[in-house]
């Protein structure tokens, strides 16, 4: 080996840089490119979701609305204005949007989802008006108005919308993360996607949902949206729980002989426990906010709902109080389920003096 | 079973991010014997550490190749395994499952298992440990289940890098005679790196020296064992420190005025 040689490895490892950035452009379109596909699928008219999910590139798409605004821009006349107000609620999407009553709008009647949800607040209006003969309900509670079905129900169906919600995007999440560590080609194409919906805050994105994904089927989108929150948190905790555990911690195991499964095993899935748990805290944490703030925007059954109502009556009854009552409780329900999470948590982390120490 | 080690023609350059091209090893060929006790001794930034990745399989060299009998390294695996510098114990597994790990990543069946894991923590005196967290033992102890835990995969090479830096005298001391007597019980092949050559002369058979990355001395160290205050002050073992003294550059003026 000559001192040429040694140029030569400097141009080897410039060309094996190049190919690598090469290569993370190609997975990046491939994974948005995958993402449309997914959407696509989703809004197809053989899918059963295809009434709430309109397709990405369809006449009533998003973002055909704002290709419809842009291209108004560069027609002239008026073309700011039209792009305002078709950006993300043109005509169809408004009629997508109000509604009188969804369970008798025509598109939800053979809705598996809605079906199921008439049938939980009926049995529950059933039971109600048999137990209660209709009196006023008690102070802090505002009767509400009949068609809302009592209180139970729409606080029931939140809490177990959040929970199902977070639940299904933990374990996405999580799968995903873990195995784009067993898999590196899962977190090239996955980690453009999950950067690319990370940034823009949940918050501003949650009213989108609720117009694209339509609000006559709650379900999909309180549900939808939680899932997609927690999912994309639990993929960015999962990862870098992962990175932080030291390399030398690796390298040893592979040293003993470990193997990606034993690896797995032994080191990534026990080693990222805290961190995740942290995260998973956090990530319910935002869900319940989140959970209700969708509702408030619109969707007819669930706490959200009856906070929106409240605003309407607020002047009229005892509304104030009522809004105070609900925000207690579910603070109150947030509280509950951290302090179980906790006390499972401590048992997981209790190899780990720093676990201990932040509180996880 | 046991292989003779052979690293032919061996050459690993970095570039760092700034352009900087650092050849950490440079042409070294040498072979090892099954059963020696190697010291690899060298200043800071000379190329112990890269030697020892590269047999370990963790670093692929830029030219040559290092062979375990027939065998060219290729990647990391049990039948060379390692104990680091840092702290590599996983804190989120007991020290018995610790232990564990590499048996239970090669499969071996349960009651081989637990009776390997038994009988390395006897070794290495940790058996009433078996059940505490890596976090309630002390420096000294977690080495002890490093080495514990490299001895269980059963390899006939173990690799230690400067293992028992970080550590006190007297705990050094101690584990020099831990390490000692489960090497002559099992005959294994031994690669220390050291910078300190105290250690040297108590652990070692031989001692490469590596200068810049070039293998610049090859020393057998034929003193009688156990090597204690006596001998390492005899007039053998005295001339091999002056040997390794000077390869590293330092005088014997520079030495004594230090
Ligand atoms: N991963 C790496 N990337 C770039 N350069 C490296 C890398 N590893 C080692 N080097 C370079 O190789 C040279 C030798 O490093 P090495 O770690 O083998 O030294 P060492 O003899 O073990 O030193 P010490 O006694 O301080 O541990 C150093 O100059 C270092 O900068
Ligand atoms: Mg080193």
């Amino acid at each position: 080996m000559t001192s040429k040689d040694v140029l030569d490895v400097r141009a080897k490892a410039q060309r094996e840089k190049r190919r690598r950035r090469i290569a993370s452009i190609i997975y990046i379109a491939i994974g948005i490119a995958l993402f449309f596909v997914a959407w696509i699928l989703l809004a197809h008219e053989k899918s059963p979701w295809n009434y709430d999910i309109p397709p990405p590139f369809g006449a009533v798409g998003p973002f055909q609305d704002i290709f419809q605004g842009v291209w108004g821009i560069f027609q002239g006349e008026g073309a700011i204005a039209h792009f305002w107000r078709n950006l993300g609620t043109s005509q169809d999407m408004k009629i997508k949007f109000v509604h009188a009553c969804p369970d008798l709008h025509p598109a939800n009647v053979n809705n598996p989802f809605r079906q199921v949800i008439s049938s939980l607040m009926g049995w529950k209006y059933t039971a109600e008006t048999a137990i209660v003969t209709g009196g006023p309900a008690p102070v802090p509670f505002v009767q509400l108005p009949d068609y809302c079905y009592g209180y139970g129900i729409h606080l029931l169906v939140t809490i177990v919308r959040i929970l199902i919600g977070a639940a299904l995007g933990t374990i996405a999440g999580l799968a995903i993360g873990l195995s784009s560590l067993v898999f590196p080609k899962v977190a090239q194409v996955f980690t453009p996607i999950a950067s690319f919906f990370g940034t823009a805050p949940i918050f501003i994105a949650a009213p989108f949902f609720v117009i694209w994904f339509g609000v006559e089927v709650p379900i999909m989108t309180t549900i939808g949206l939680v899932t997609f929150y927690t999912t994309l948190l639990m993929y960015f905790f999962s990862r870098r729980a992962a990175e932080n555990i030291p390399v030398g911690i690796v390298e040893s195991a592979l040293t003993l002989g470990g193997t990606p499964r034993s690896i797995f095993r032994w080191v990534y899935l026990p080693g990222t426990v805290p961190e995740i748990a942290g995260g998973f805290r956090i990530a319910l944490a935002g869900a319940w906010g989140l959970g209700v703030l969708v509702e408030v925007l619109g969707i007819q059954v669930g706490g959200g709902h009856l906070i929106d109502i409240w605003r309407f009556l607020i002047g009229q009854l005892q509304a104030p109080s009522a809004l105070v009552a609900l925000i207690t409780f579910y603070a109150a329900l947030a509280v509950v389920v951290d302090a179980i999470l906790l006390v499972i948590i401590r048992y997981l982390t209790r190899w780990s003096e720093a676990g201990r120490r932040l509180g996880l | 079973m046991s292989r003779v080690v052979s690293f032919e023609g061996l050459w690993c350059v970095f570039e760092h991010r700034s352009g900087q091209l650092v050849n950490a090893l440079h042409d070294v060929n040498f072979e090892v014997q099954p059963g020696e006790f190697v010291c690899v001794v060298g200043r800071s930034g000379h190329g112990k550490t890269t030697l020892l990745r590269v047999l370990a399989g963790l670093q692929p060299p830029t030219a040559g190749q290092t062979r375990l009998g027939d065998s060219v390294v290729e990647g990391p695996g049990a039948d060379r395994a390692m104990v680091f510098q840092q702290d590599t114990v996983f804190p989120w597994l007991h020290v018995r499952e610790n232990v564990e790990f590499g048996l239970r990543a090669l499969k071996v069946d349960d009651a081989e298992r637990e009776r390997t894991t038994a009988h390395w923590l006897d070794a290495v005196g940790l058996t009433d440990f078996a059940d505490s967290w890596p976090r309630e033992l002390s420096g000294g102890m977690r080495k002890r289940v490093a080495l514990a835990s490299a001895m269980a995969v059963g390899s006939d090479v173990i690799l230690m890098d400067e293992p028992f830096g970080s550590l006190d005298y007297f705990t050094r001391r101690n584990l020099h005679d831990v390490l000692l007597d489960l090497w002559e019980a099992t005959q294994k092949t031994i690669f220390f790196v050291t910078h300190d050559i105290e250690e040297a002369l108590i652990l070692a058979d031989r001692v490469i020296l590596l200068a810049e990355g070039k293998l610049v001395d090859d020393i057998p160290v034929n003193l009688p064992r156990p090597r204690d205050e006596d001998i390492r002050a005899s007039s053998a073992a005295v001339d091999i420190t002056k040997t390794i003294l000077a390869h590293l550059g330092i005088t014997e003026e520079e030495a004594t005025q230090v």
